[in-house]
């Protein structure tokens, strides 16, 4: 589908459908309660660290608070939260949930030790329960993206050119079992160093306890270049190890966006606003689905929703 | 999944269940947080969360910032302060790559060893007979088994098989000594 664009020549200048040219025109309440979740997690990690330096500093008192953030944590209590960590482990009072992709390479490492799998537990279950939400709900590089698609729709209108190189969707797949095993033959853990919310989550504590930003603002600089310049999206999509964990533990959720084909007029807007090159037109999403909901909120006949789909087989049938 | 996937993936698990099993890697030499698995296993366990550095009380677990393969793992800055040995460090572990210790002085003294004293005499001020000093015994907490004081200028004598490598006889000694430092574990 194109679409008809002013320019200063005698013609209109044609171009493909682009995603910065999609309304999105309902399921508001979902997109405010999915942002809401999405501020919530990156508000925690920078927060978390920020209040556990002010209560560090409040116990320490005869240390000086040596950090240029002590005047924007004096609000905090004084006593350290009940949770600890980042946005790859947290724990939260008795329960924790630790990213299955750090887990598993540490279980790869170590052995299955029976702490592990109970430390895994509850986040593996919300993922196969849920599917890959977190890359659509709680990933600290989303608004990242959210900038790098913000840019890639100011360059288009400026009129300079952006590639949008989609590289095969099994890339992540053997990006992740390329990590897993370049990190077990230098006998160090690899994923916290590549990964982007473990990156994104440490330079915060980083900056908060420390004042600086270390070498892995370096790669969460370099994913933002790629998915501006050379792929929308491109790492998430298509390179993120983590996605590709969260893609087949989640293969099997029943959450799952259905296409009312009855109501479908072909548009294509869904398939174009997708990020992760699912395409919700033909009913064809897999694991690698973020349950972001922007396809819904697309729509312009309202044929797309979340629907429990039966476990026994992979896709819906279209009504 | 198509016949080339399977065969892909199945690939992968082989691979992946015996190569992380059969490495062995010979990681720099750093002091670790208390508990600490051992040089080696701890670089494989820890998954750089920075849980331990968040509840250290002396802020003395620091994560290197350079590019490097030890990005994501904590060492202990015992040049700059020293750890009290609260073991909150292992209670927040979420990959049991500091084992959960309890604040026992019992237990710390038979589970805990960051690092080793080294004791340079010339500096030492009760050594040189330049001074009475014997910080580093008052502030030990394992006084008389990780340092005592002998001879008749009662100067510190320290052991490493009893010394948890916690540096507050670092801290404590005088800067213009200098003369003890804890050295990461051979």
């Amino acid at each position: 589908m194109t679409v008809a664009l002013p320019s200063h020549g005698p013609a209109p200048v044609k171009r493909a459908l682009q995603p910065f040219d999609v309304t999105l025109r309902h399921g508001k309440r979902y997109q405010r309660v999915r942002v809401a979740f999405l501020t919530f997690s990156v508000l925690l990690t920078v927060g978390l660290p920020l209040w556990h330096l002010h209560a560090l500093d409040v116990e320490g008192a005869g240390l000086a608070a040596d950090n240029r953030w002590a005047a924007v944590g004096r609000w905090l209590p004084a006593t350290p939260p009940p949770f600890v960590g980042a946005p790859t482990s947290v724990w939260v009072a008795f329960f924790e949930l630790v990213d299955p992709l750090e887990t598993l390479a540490t279980a790869l490492f170590r052995g299955v030790t029976l702490s592990l799998v109970w430390t895994v537990l509850p986040g593996v279950l919300l993922v196969v329960a849920l599917g890959r939400f977190f890359c659509g709900w709680a990933c600290p590089y989303l608004p990242l993206l959210a900038a790098s698609n913000a840019a890639r729709g100011l360059l288009t209108r400026l009129g300079l050119p952006t590639a949008d190189v989609r590289l095969p969707r099994q890339t992540s797949r053997v990006v992740l079992v390329g990590v897993l095993l370049v990190g077990s033959i230098l006998g160090v853990q690899l994923v916290p160093i590549v990964y982007p919310p473990a990156v994104i989550g440490r330079e915060a504590f980083r900056a908060v306890f420390y004042g600086s930003l270390g070498a892995g603002a370096l790669l969460v600089l370099a994913a933002f270049l790629f998915d501006t310049f050379v792929s929308r999206a491109g790492f998430c999509r298509s390179l993120c190890p983590g996605g590709a964990m969260f893609a087949t533990l989640g293969a099997l959720s029943p959450v799952r966006v259905v296409n009312e084909r009855s109501k479908c007029t072909d548009c294509t807007v869904c398939d174009v606003v997708c990020n992760l090159g699912q395409s919700p037109m033909t009913n064809q999403l897999d694991g690698g689905c973020e349950r972001c909901g922007k396809c819904i909120a697309s729509c312009p006949t309202k044929a797309l929703s979340f629907r429990l789909v039966p476990l026994r087989t992979g896709k819906e049938e279209a009504p | 999944m198509n016949r080339r996937g399977l065969v892909g993936a199945v690939a992968a698990a082989l691979a992946l269940a015996v190569v992380p099993k059969r490495v062995k890697a010979a990681p720099q030499r750093k002091i670790r947080p208390p508990g600490a698995l051992p040089r080696g296993q701890f670089e494989q366990a820890c998954i750089g969360c920075f849980r331990c550095a968040e509840v250290c009380p002396t802020k003395v677990i620091r994560f290197p910032g350079a590019l490097s393969l030890e990005v994501a793992t904590p060492h202990l800055e015992l040049a700059d302060r020293a750890c009290v040995l609260c073991m909150k460090c292992t209670q927040v572990c979420p990959t049991d790559a500091l084992v959960p210790l309890r604040a026992d002085a019992d237990v710390v003294a038979k589970e805990v060893r960051m690092g080793v004293p080294k004791l340079t005499r010339s500096a030492c001020l009760p050594w040189t007979g330049q001074g009475v000093c014997r910080l580093c015994y008052q502030v030990c907490p394992y006084p008389d088994r990780a340092v005592e004081l002998v001879g008749p200028q009662k100067a510190p004598l320290f052991h490493a098989d009893a010394c948890v490598g916690c540096g507050l006889c670092e801290e404590a000694c005088p800067e213009s000594a200098r003369a003890i430092v804890i050295e990461p574990l051979p």
